[in-house]
């Protein structure tokens, strides 16, 4: 029996299109379509309900030893080139691995303060990632409390350039989103008994955690609050969001648009085989050219044993927007027609289409006039041998056989990383910091 | 997602049990896919269909339709000769989504045998064997 998020009766209201994910009966898209739904968190906005997924907060005085024995990101090295500590307010991705150093799962890791941390996993994972951390507690005294909040906890994603206006309308102190507020950082929290609630509150009276995160990568915020809030923040974001051309968006949209920012679907794109050889290494602590880490974690020496072997996954680009349908049949295959591995994930970015040899999107600076995107076949290739970018191959289903281009980025011109000062109503942008 | 009331089946097209409609005119039996399908399958981004002058038996398949969740197969409700295709598609294949039954037509085709339409479906047996698989 599949479960429902609260906002389950207003996506119907709303005549979503609903499908299973992860155990959720989810929103695939709305009347208006992923297509449309894809642009406007590039355009406008778009918000998600995705309160499937999960949360636990660890506490305690020996948390970080437990994190940085669980976690594939070394939480002493993550901020910035500099590589500065993970300190309150600030947020870092990582991985749950076995010994085998296989995936369990991904993670965005949240700092609230020295003994306290968030983190977000995927839907249906809360206790399997509660389990696995309470397996590693031995040793550590005062053993960490891990706590599983899926059920207690709300979420919404309001994504797209529109985001900081949309929001400045809806906080009690926009004045907030002028202070320092980076890329993976957050702000406030949903919890009477945090240090961080009250700092910040909608319009509404709903107290939320404000994170500068997503999975589209555009720019916008994750907030968190209590499920009983969700519906009343999702009336309030519509409502001032509407004419700034925010629409309730769905999962296909999420997949595709997370796909083009090359973001890794956990199960799918990472799974049960070494979390090494693939696109998103930032989350491994390589110590430099040496090949070493710079720590030790949980599946550190499977990894580095599989460093430069097994299995190398990689983006790719079509040359137009067909695709294939991803199953275990789904071949990748060379020039001389040998099957050098699997497709796992195949999408339309329809945001983005070929100018010549290259990519560009509808927020690319220099597009040509009037350009209108058909849309580009992407996604992720795991092959048994390296490749070159550029390289082409083929991915096939039973149906079709489609070339497509090796590449180490997808969707140019993504929003996430703008600084939020270029992004505010021109009022709060007066007083905000232009570096931050 | 619609509720089956809210979908337009109009009386005056066969169903198929792939949910692909057939209009009979003049001789030549138009085929698109219906409101149903179009529903289901979300934005349609790409359509392949054959060419003028190919020929598919009853239930053979005669192209394929994309949309942003998945392929799907087309399969010929009636067999025969194909004697046009919806060039607008190319371009547009949201036209489907739009009119399904109108603009959006797939093919026309030149049946070997005219009264195979009758094998398929009225509107009141389709609506029930939707019913019955929801």
């Amino acid at each position: 029996m599949s479960k429902q998020t609260p906002l389950y009766d207003l996506h119907l209201s709303l005549k979503a299109q609903i499908a299973e994910f992860g155990g959720y009966e989810m929103p695939l898209w709305y009347p208006s379509g992923a297509r449309r739904e894809h642009l406007a968190v590039l355009t406008g906005a778009g918000l998600f309900d995705t309160s499937h997924m999960a949360v636990i907060h660890v506490s305690g005085p020996r948390v970080f030893d437990l994190l940085q024995h669980c976690l594939t990101k070394d939480l002493d090295r993550c901020i910035g080139k500099s590589r500065l500590p993970l300190s309150p307010g600030r947020a870092a991705y990582g991985a749950f691995l076995t010994p085998e150093g296989h995936t369990i799962d991904d993670t965005v890791i949240s700092m609230l303060d020295e003994e306290n941390f968030m983190l977000v996993v995927n839907a249906g994972m809360g206790a399997t990632i509660t389990n696995h951390l309470s397996s590693e507690t031995e040793g550590l005294s005062p053993a960490p409390a891990i706590e599983n909040l899926s059920d207690r906890m709300g979420k919404l994603d309001l994504q797209g350039p529109k985001s900081a206006i949309i929001l400045a309308s809806t906080l009690e102190k926009p004045e907030i989103l002028c202070e320092p507020f980076p890329f993976f950082s957050f702000k406030g929290h949903f919890d009477e008994s945090s240090p961080l609630y009250g700092d910040v509150r909608l319009s509404d009276g709903s107290h939320i955690l404000l994170s500068r995160t997503g999975y589209t990568g555009e720019f916008g915020f994750e907030l968190y609050m209590k499920p009983v809030r969700l519906e009343s923040v999702w009336r309030l974001l519509m409502k001032e969001g509407e004419r700034h051309g925010c629409i309730p968006c769905g999962l296909a949209a999420r997949d595709s648009l997370r796909t083009g920012a090359v973001l890794p679907l956990s199960h799918q794109d990472i799974g049960d085989w070494p979390f090494i050889n693939h696109p998103w290494e930032q989350a491994l602590p390589f110590a430099g050219d040496e090949g070493g880490f710079t720590k030790t974690f949980i599946g550190d020496e499977a990894l580095l044993r599989n460093r430069g072997k097994g299995f190398f996954t990689y983006p790719f680009a079509g040359f137009d927007l067909r695709k294939v349908q991803v199953g275990p049949d789904t071949a990748a295959v060379n020039s001389g027609g040998r099957r050098i591995g699997t497709v796992l994930t195949c999408v339309t970015d329809v945001a983005i289409d070929r100018e010549g040899t290259r990519i560009i999107s509808i927020n690319s600076p220099d597009r040509p006039e009037g350009f209108r995107p058909k849309g580009l076949c992407c996604g992720f290739v795991r092959l048994t041998e390296p490749a070159k970018r550029g390289a082409i191959i083929e991915i096939k289903d039973g149906r079709r056989s489609l070339p497509v281009m090796i590449m180490d980025d997808l969707r140019p011109d993504r929003t996430a990383r703008r600084p939020i000062s270029s992004m505010l109503p021109a009022d709060l942008r007066r007083s905000a910091d232009p570096n931050k | 997602m619609k509720e089956i009331s809210e979908l337009l089946f109009p009386d005056d097209v066969f169903y198929a049990e792939d949910h692909e409609w057939a209009r009979l005119d003049g001789g030549v039996i138009t085929v698109g896919i219906n409101d149903y399908a179009q529903d289901q399958l979300g934005d349609i981004v790409y359509v392949e269909l054959p060419r003028v002058g190919d020929t598919f038996e009853k239930g053979e398949e005669f192209g394929t339709v994309e949309s942003v969740k998945a392929v799907s197969e087309l399969y010929m409700p009636v067999g025969g000769e194909i004697v046009a295709v919806n060039t607008d598609l190319e371009d547009s294949p949201e036209l489907i989504n739009q009119s399904p039954y109108g603009d959006g037509w797939l093919i026309k085709v030149k049946p070997d045998d005219e009264t195979e339409i009758e094998e398929l479906m009225d509107k009141e047996t389709y609506l029930a064997m939707l019913k019955e698989e929801d």
